[in-house]
Formats: C-alpha cells, structure tokens, sequence
C-alpha cells in the first residue's frame, strides 16, 4: 500500500471532513509519536470526539506510530517537535508522502524535496481513484471550508477540479 | 508576585475607568490588571496569528506559545475568521495519491 506519513494538522482534517477511516484503509498512515500526542493524548480525547477515532485507529494498528529514530534535521526553517519529526520520518521512510496542511511544514518540505500533499487534495485524488462517490468528497471540501478554515480560492479551485474529474469519467462512460 | 510600574493616561480614559470602577465596586488597579493582561493576550494572539499567516511560524509553534491544542488552534482560527496560511502554490504543487 502507498504511505504517507501525517502531521497533526492533516490528521485533525481528515478526521473533521470524515475520511481518515477511508485513507487508513487504502494508505499506510504512519504518525511520529509526538503528533500522536499533539492530537489523540488523554486529555485531548476527552475533549475532542474525533481525537477519539484517532486514538481508536492508533489502537487498532490501522494508524502506525514509529520513530524517526535520534536524528534531528539540519534546516534553516525551524518547525514543532511534531511536525519535525513528521518530515523526518517521511524522509527516512523514502517512499512515504508527506501529508501536512501547515503553510511552514510544506517550506521545509520543500526544502528537503519530500513530496507532500494537502487535505483537499487528498481528496480529490480519492474520488479520481474510485474510493469515495463524488457526494462525499464534495461534501468533505466544503467541510474542509467551513471547519477546516481553508481558504475560499483553494476550496473553489479543488470543487473545479473534482467537478472536471466527474465530467472527464461521465464523458468516458459516453465514450465507450 | 506583582510589581509595580507607572504609565500615563489620557485624562478622558483614567476618568472612564474610574466611573467603572465605581459603579462596580472594582480595586481600580486589580480591575487595570485584568484589563492589561486580556489586551496583552489578545495581542499576544493577534501578533503569533501574523507570523502564522507570514509562515514564519508553525501551526504547531503558535500551539506552544499559546498554550493551545491543534483542536483549539482550528477552533480559534474559525472564531476569528482566519484561514489556514497553506496558499493556493502548496494546493496546485501537492502530489498525486499512488492508486
């Protein structure tokens, strides 16, 4: 299965516009023990609903926690313990994705040439795999909206993008 | 433990504080402190939330300094009508999913 490793902010989102059950089962979602923590510790689960399917997920193994091992990295953009260890972790791992919708984490991913990608377009990208309807991802990006406070131009763009998706498969099925 | 300090005010604000102190019965420098430490916050707020939206800090980084949760980072960004500082680069720039 592809990898991603997540940081905090793209674990929040994808537990708020309610598909990190559905990338946990088509992606090996890997998480640094620290953004566990940022996200799913006790106190958080109490107080968060959705930090409780994180942790419900973590338990259950389909959410992994691993180490990026002692290494710190040598850049000039400083980030949180988390976040470091998020990018860290996606470059030791070599193949994974970095998967973050925070504007300092994906400089440095950029930085160190790990690719990444940000919750709207994990989105899109699992409606053009088949693994949501066009319903629901339409549904998680104005979630992403309203909740996830992205912006207005990005969501916009992403529904443009999702509605040419779904023009492109129907004007397929016409085809053949 | 508190210690003391002077500032100067207009006249016409030192008069309005002292009404209100007056009509609700406050210590007017116990009552000046609380006012000073909410402003203090929320600029203190207001100045992390700019270097959030410059990406000179980490959504993470203003958790720290403020004392917050990632939740309550997102909580607080829909309460002041804040957007998260991803630009519309990182969108068209993020990779695709293997299928």
């Amino acid at each position: 299965m592809p990898l991603m490793v997540a940081d905090s902010s793209a674990l929040i989102l994808l537990a708020k516009c309610g598909l990190l059950e559905i990338v946990c089962d088509f992606f090996d979602v890997v998480v640094p023990a620290a953004v566990n923590i940022e996200v799913a510790s006790e106190k958080m689960v109490k107080n968060y609903p959705d930090a409780a399917l994180i942790s419900v997920l973590t338990s259950k193994g389909a959410i992994k926690i691993q180490s990026p091992g002692s290494d710190r990295l040598s850049m000039p953009i400083s980030l949180h313990k988390g976040e470091e260890e998020a990018l860290l972790l996606a470059i030791k791992l070599g193949r994974a994705l970095l998967a973050t919708d925070d504007g300092k984490a994906i400089k440095a991913a950029r930085f160190f040439n790990v690719p990444f990608i940000v919750t709207p377009k994990i989105v899109v990208e699992l409606f053009r795999l088949k693994k949501i309807s066009f319903k629901k991802a339409r549904e998680s990006l104005e979630k992403l909206g309203k909740i996830g406070r992205y912006s207005p131009e990005i969501i916009a763009d992403a529904l443009i993008m999702l509605m040419e998706k779904e023009n492109g498969k129907a004007n397929n099925h016409k085809d053949t | 433990m508190a210690k003391p300090t002077t500032i100067r005010i207009p006249e016409d604000l030192l008069n309005e504080i002292d009404q209100i102190v007056q009509e609700l019965k406050l210590d007017r420098s116990a009552y000046l402190r609380e006012v000073l430490r909410k402003g203090f916050s929320m600029d203190k707020q207001d100045r992390l939330f700019e270097k959030y939206n410059r990406r000179e800090l980490s959504q993470m980084e203003v958790c720290e300094e403020l004392g917050w949760s990632p939740w309550e980072f997102l909580a607080q960004l829909k309460a002041k009508n804040f957007h998260l500082n991803v630009d519309l680069e990182d969108w068209l720039d993020a990779a695709a999913l293997e299928g």
